[in-house]
């Protein structure tokens, strides 16, 4: 290439150069970056402070927003909801997705047909997904899931019309969906894990489950922590799947800081409470994920 | 590494070639832009007729129940003024409210799109016209003869900023063949009438109501289907009150239209789990007679015949909310309509298209579609049959859905909310009024 006729001199000026590329690189970049991400970011969090309706005039309010956001029943529940849900969906997502890496890394026939079976409802988007769910939930007798519980002998349910199982039907259908994602970023550790160390245990002596707990469970610490992180973010901010399956309802049952947001800004024409809404809600997901972060780092051991 | 990566990165390549290489592919990929932008050229040639004037394009958007009438006005208007052409787009009440919504505040709103009359919702004709978006359509000649009953619905502050075809009703709409086996004659007058054929089609072994609480706003129907012979019979002017603070949703009739809906639970009339059921297994459950009947509004006859065998089955009547017939009032409510975005480049052919959907042949042939009832009519005006029931009520024992009235976005929702908490056993009426009292005064 050309470049291997350059004078060695120039050559090392450039290598020397290169440890810190001019900041001119980036512009374009960071122009497109500003323009789409940082302003309507830094408007978004004006807004917070004002009464502005999404048409017509604002005036700004002070901290009214985040005042009346404590004294608001729909607000505060919907924290509830969304930390249930949270908690849920990162314990049940991570340990289905465990258990299902376990098993597909297992060698057992037809294991690639079964990891793309697991997977496969992480490709369907989330709308689609909450669509057809809908109809696995139909609380009429004998059909859907009710079909199965009628088999086995138990009694029908209302999967989405009872406030106090919709959030679990809810967070059953996320983690239908999303297991297999948590399977592949596990089964990926997994396959890090190197065969001498399960080999020098077994020589040791150590039982299958001595060896997930010494072995495997340590050195799968940064799929944990990376498995942890996307699952508490999705939890925190989970919209889709509870807006097409009901809406927020029966009641308030169901509604998340998400929907909420959304409501305040779309259906009562109230942007500026919306915005104070989101913020909280932003600041939430990124205090949330650096503790976590912090804390599952310490725990990941050099391989 | 791959071949192929290898074979890419020993490849030597000149400045000069790269630079034509990557020319080469610009122009690939430009040129089917511009073999498209020929194309509509050639089209909106065809479409603008000989006068080879560049046609106006209008953007209209709108909500799903506006699609069957509007495409039929659109391609009639199409014949009439070649000169302008009517892109109509439509999706559900949800993402238009967002959409168009965002669009207002943006500057840069469609010239035509869905307006809800009256007040309450976030793009209703009051909330958007004193933002000043709305234009004032208020020199038309349809809009001199809006009936005065329904001029809240159509004009903010005395001028008028929405056009809608006509109104639809709110009462059951039923299965006469289910009534038959189940030994009702005839629909019933009163709300003891009314208890007495659903008892009869509960012992036939079907739910006689079928309620599609899932779906947020159904839950509203039985509510305001109640509520005019509950609070409005009594009092007319109960909106002026409320309004200035005189009464309230828990000192009124409101109380009594909810007890009379737990009535109906109380009693078993509803199917199971009405608040896990969609609009459309209510819709379903009805037209193929697994039901007796749905609390509905007359705009989704279409639908219930659509899943019908035999769509001729289905009829509606007034659902009797007092025990002296003379007592009971319907609600009959302006459907949505549209307006002109008053900021919009051609705000003008915009407002004659609205000006020509007022003409009463399209006043026609918009609410036939809807099965609405005209907002004028001549003698070519045509009336559902199955709606036959409610004309005597329309002239003076009608009020406008409730919505229409109400000051904010947030009095609605509440009330979807604590239907479907009141049905699952959550809370108590006086919570329920409380809460939307609440909402009323934010």
């Amino acid at each position: 290439m050309s470049v291997s006729t350059q004078p060695s001199t120039r050559r090392r000026k450039r290598r020397s150069g290169a440890l810190s590329p001019p900041w001119l690189f980036a512009a374009p970049a960071l122009l497109v970056y500003a323009a789409v991400v940082l302003y309507p970011s830094i408007a978004g969090v004006v807004y917070a402070f004002t009464d502005w309706s999404g048409i017509g005039d604002m005036s700004f309010v002070g901290l009214a927003n985040f005042q009346a956001m404590l004294g608001d029943e729909q607000a505060l529940g919907s924290i509830v909801n969304t930390l249930l849900i949270t908690v849920a969906i990162v314990v049940v997502q991570n340990g289905v997705g465990l258990l299902l890496a376990l098993g597909v890394h297992a060698r057992i026939k037809s294991q690639t047909l079964l990891r793309v079976i697991f997977f496969a409802p992480v490709v369907v988007s989330p709308v689609m997904v909450a669509f057809l769910w809908k109809y696995v939930y139909n609380p009429a007798p004998g059909a859907g899931l009710n079909g199965l519980l009628a088999v086995v002998g138990l009694p029908s349910q209302d999967w989405l019309g009872d406030p106090s199982l919709a959030l679990w039907s809810i967070v059953g259908m996320v983690v239908w969906q999303n297991a297999g994602y948590s399977m592949v970023i596990f089964l990926a550790g997994l396959e890090g894990v190197p065969a001498e160390l399960h080999e020098a245990s077994m020589i040791d002596g150590a039982s299958t489950v001595q060896r997930f707990r010494f072995v495997t469970w340590p050195l799968l610490a940064p799929a944990l922590t990376i498995n942890l992180m996307l699952s508490t973010i999705g939890g925190l901010k989970l919209f889709d799947q509870v807006f097409a399956a009901t809406g927020g309802g029966p009641g308030y049952a169901t509604e998340t800081l998400s929907t909420v947001l959304y409501k305040q800004a779309f259906v009562f024409g109230k942007f500026g409470y919306s915005t104070a809404v989101a913020l909280v809600l932003a600041l939430f997901v990124a205090a949330v994920s650096f503790i976590q972060l912090y804390y599952l780092r310490s725990r990941e051991v050099a391989q | 590494m791959s071949r192929e990566t290898e074979s890419l990165r020993n490849a030597r390549i000149s400045r000069a070639q790269f630079f034509r290489m990557m020319g080469g592919l610009a122009v690939a990929a430009a040129a089917p832009a511009t073999l498209a932008a020929c194309s509509t050229q050639t089209n909106s040639g065809t479409t603008a007729g000989t006068g080879g004037a560049a046609a106006t394009r209008l953007r209209f958007v709108g909500v799903a129940d506006q699609k069957a009438p509007m495409d039929a006005l659109v391609a009639a208007y199409q014949k009439v003024k070649a000169s302008v052409a009517i892109a109509p787009s439509y999706a559900p009440t949800d993402q238009v409210q967002t959409s168009v919504r965002t669009q207002l505040g943006a500057g840069n709103a469609p010239d035509l799109h869905v307006v809800y009359p009256g007040n309450g919702s976030a793009m209703s004709m009051n909330q958007i016209a004193s933002a000043g978006l709305l234009a004032d359509l208020s020199a038309q000649s349809w809009a001199q003869t809006i009936p005065t009953g329904f001029k809240p619905a159509f004009q903010h502050e005395g001028k008028t900023y929405i056009y809608s075809a006509g109104s639809s009703v709110i009462g059951a709409i039923y299965n006469k063949k289910v009534f038959e086996k189940a030994g009702v004659d005839a629909p019933p007058t009163t709300w003891s009438e009314f208890l007495q054929v659903c008892e009869k089609i509960k012992k036939a072994g079907l739910p006689p109501i079928a309620l599609g609480a899932q779906t947020p706003w159904v839950t509203q129907l039985i509510t305001y289907a109640l509520v005019p012979s509950t609070v409005y019979a009594k009092d007319p002017g109960f909106d002026d009150k409320q309004a200035a603070g005189q009464t309230s949703f828990a000192q009124s009739g409101w109380r009594d239209a909810l007890e009379m809906y737990l009535e109906l639970q109380k009693r078993g009339f509803f199917n199971d789990n009405p608040n896990g059921t969609t609009f459309e297994q209510q819709t379903s459950m009805v037209a193929t007679g697994k039901a007796g009947m749905a609390i509905q509004v007359s705009a989704v006859l279409p639908d219930f015949r659509k899943s019908a065998a035999t769509p001729d089955d289905l009829s509606m009547f007034p659902l009797p909310g007092a025990d002296d017939a003379a007592q009971v009032w319907i609600p009959a409510g302006v459907v949505v309509g549209l307006g002109a975005a008053a900021k919009g480049k051609n705000v003008a052919e915009a407002t004659a298209f609205i000006d020509w959907l007022g003409k009463q042949e399209n006043i026609n042939a918009w609410a036939k579609t809807i099965a609405a009832i005209p907002l004028t009519q001549d003698s070519s005006s045509t009336i559902d049959p199955v709606l036959e029931s409610f004309l005597s009520f329309t002239k003076d024992r009608a009020v406008p859905f409730m919505d229409q009235r109400w000051p904010n976005a947030e009095v609605q929702p509440t009330h979807f909310a604590v239907v479907q908490d009141l049905l699952a056993g959550e809370i108590k009426i006086d919570e329920a009024l409380k809460k939307m009292d609440e909402a009323y005064a934010k």
